[in-house]
């Protein structure tokens, strides 16, 4: 089974490097977002005291909208290719879903490379513990990574799925973006972070035990 | 069962005639404003409840494919969002009173907001799938994902920044803070607030399935 989602990452992966659509779209518009901040407000234009929550705020606002941009292609992709019943008729529905949300976790990543050294030297971003953030960055990421995932499958084959996938996906991940922002702001603060990592965790892993059992049926036909 | 939707209304009025009249207003409150809770928890406990029902008919749907458990899922959604509605415009009377403006971005207010777009983007999904077993069965995907991530949303998130919303029912205490009045009327207020939402689904539904019967498409 391993192999088999490794064989489905490594095939989007391979598709992308031919392509490049969603690095290119998601980075661009990371960098453009970076840019539009850091110009309005710069690395000082913020009260000192305000400075660590909006600045936490911005990076995962900037984050959320970037992978936003990229992750929902999972399955659209597929069926715009119509390759989407080969797969099917492949490999059971799970295994697709495993892989395809590994390569957008490591996408997601693609994208906080470029995004937190950004932050970190155009905004003059202070930070406490680095293992911390890194911490936030992973397991916030994860379930972004896994809920885009997920709610791809679904919304592939519905019209207006572009704007359907903001409307469902918003909800949905608030609570982990809020919880995310938590824990980075403390990680900038060098505070106490155990509580919002957990609910991070736990968040990770009631979504992806979710998706995991719902994915055959998501993705029936 | 007519005979338990006859003693609906009379009871129902009671407890809204009781939840005025019978326990004196709380302490720490301005004015009578504590009565809201009378109104607000149930709306929001019949909201979640409706929620719940939606998740079960969805997982009844799964294993049966029978449409009639869709059509319920669909009204439970429908009605809990009528509730989870009531729920915010009662809460944004309460801030009005108590802290002054309509709406504060309180995360519990936030919270129950992004609950009811949580469903909300349910019927969004539902009317952008044509094929009704499609729609059904990517309906009731969504509604069992959503109540797993629910708890996060109406529990955990809430909790992780400071709140002005007072202390709820579920609190760290274990403990209802009510005396005997108010808490008579709070449960029967809880009950009669099911009882509507039990017959508001049982109407949706049966409505939904006469227009499946006479082949009119969902929209």
């Amino acid at each position: 089974m391993v192999s088999s989602v490794l064989a489905v990452a490594a095939k989007d992966a391979t598709q992308e490097l031919r392509r490049r659509v969603a690095t290119l779209a998601v980075l661009f518009f990371a960098a453009t977002a970076l840019a539009l901040i850091s110009y309005a407000i710069g690395p000082f234009g913020l009260p000192e005291d305000d400075r660590p929550p909006l600045q936490a705020a911005l990076f995962w606002i900037i984050l959320f909208f970037a992978a936003a941009t990229g992750l929902p292609r999972a399955f659209v992709q597929e069926e715009e290719t119509g390759t989407l019943l080969a797969l099917r008729k492949t490999l059971p529905g799970s295994v697709v879903f495993a892989g395809k949300a590994l390569f957008n976790f490591a996408l997601f990543l693609a994208i906080a490379a470029v995004v937190v050294p950004g932050f970190l030297l155009l905004l003059d971003w202070k930070i406490a513990s680095w293992g911390l953030l890194a911490a936030s960055v992973l397991a916030g990421g994860y379930g972004l990574s896994v809920v885009s995932t997920f709610l791809s499958a679904l919304t592939a084959r519905a019209s207006q799925k572009n704007v359907l996938f903001v409307l469902v996906a918003f909800p949905l991940v608030l609570p982990l973006l809020v919880t995310a922002i938590a824990a980075t702001l403390e990680a900038a603060r060098g505070g106490e972070a155990w509580m919002p990592l957990r609910v991070l965790i736990a968040y990770d892993g009631a979504a992806s035990g979710a998706a995991y059992l719902l994915a055959e049926t998501a993705w029936e036909d | 069962m007519k005979a338990l939707k006859l003693l609906l209304l009379p009871y129902v009025a009671a407890v809204v005639a009781a939840a005025f009249l019978w326990p004196a207003p709380a302490k720490g409150f301005i004015g009578e404003s504590s009565r809201i809770v009378f109104f607000h928890v149930p709306c929001a406990w019949t909201s979640s409840l409706a929620f719940l029902v939606a998740a079960g008919a969805s997982f009844a749907y799964l294993r049966s494919r029978n449409p009639w458990h869709d059509e319920i899922a669909c009204a439970a959604v429908r009605t809990g969002l009528v509730f989870g509605i009531l729920t915010l415009i009662t809460g944004s009377l309460f801030a009005k009173i108590m802290w002054g403006s309509w709406w504060n971005w309180d995360p519990r207010e936030s919270s129950y907001l992004l609950l009811v777009f949580l469903y909300a983007a349910y019927l969004f999904l539902r009317s952008a799938i044509a094929d009704p077993e499609r729609r059904a069965r990517i309906a009731a995907v969504y509604a069992l994902f959503a109540v797993v991530l629910m708890p996060f949303l109406v529990f955990v998130a809430p909790r992780i920044t400071a709140s002005l919303h007072p202390q709820t029912v579920i609190n760290p205490q274990g403990k209802i803070l009510m005396d005997t009045p108010t808490r008579a009327v709070f449960f029967g207020a809880l009950a009669g607030f099911s009882g509507v939402f039990l017959w508001m689904l049982s109407l949706d539904a049966r409505a939904a399935r006469l227009a499946r019967s006479r082949g009119v498409r969902e929209g």
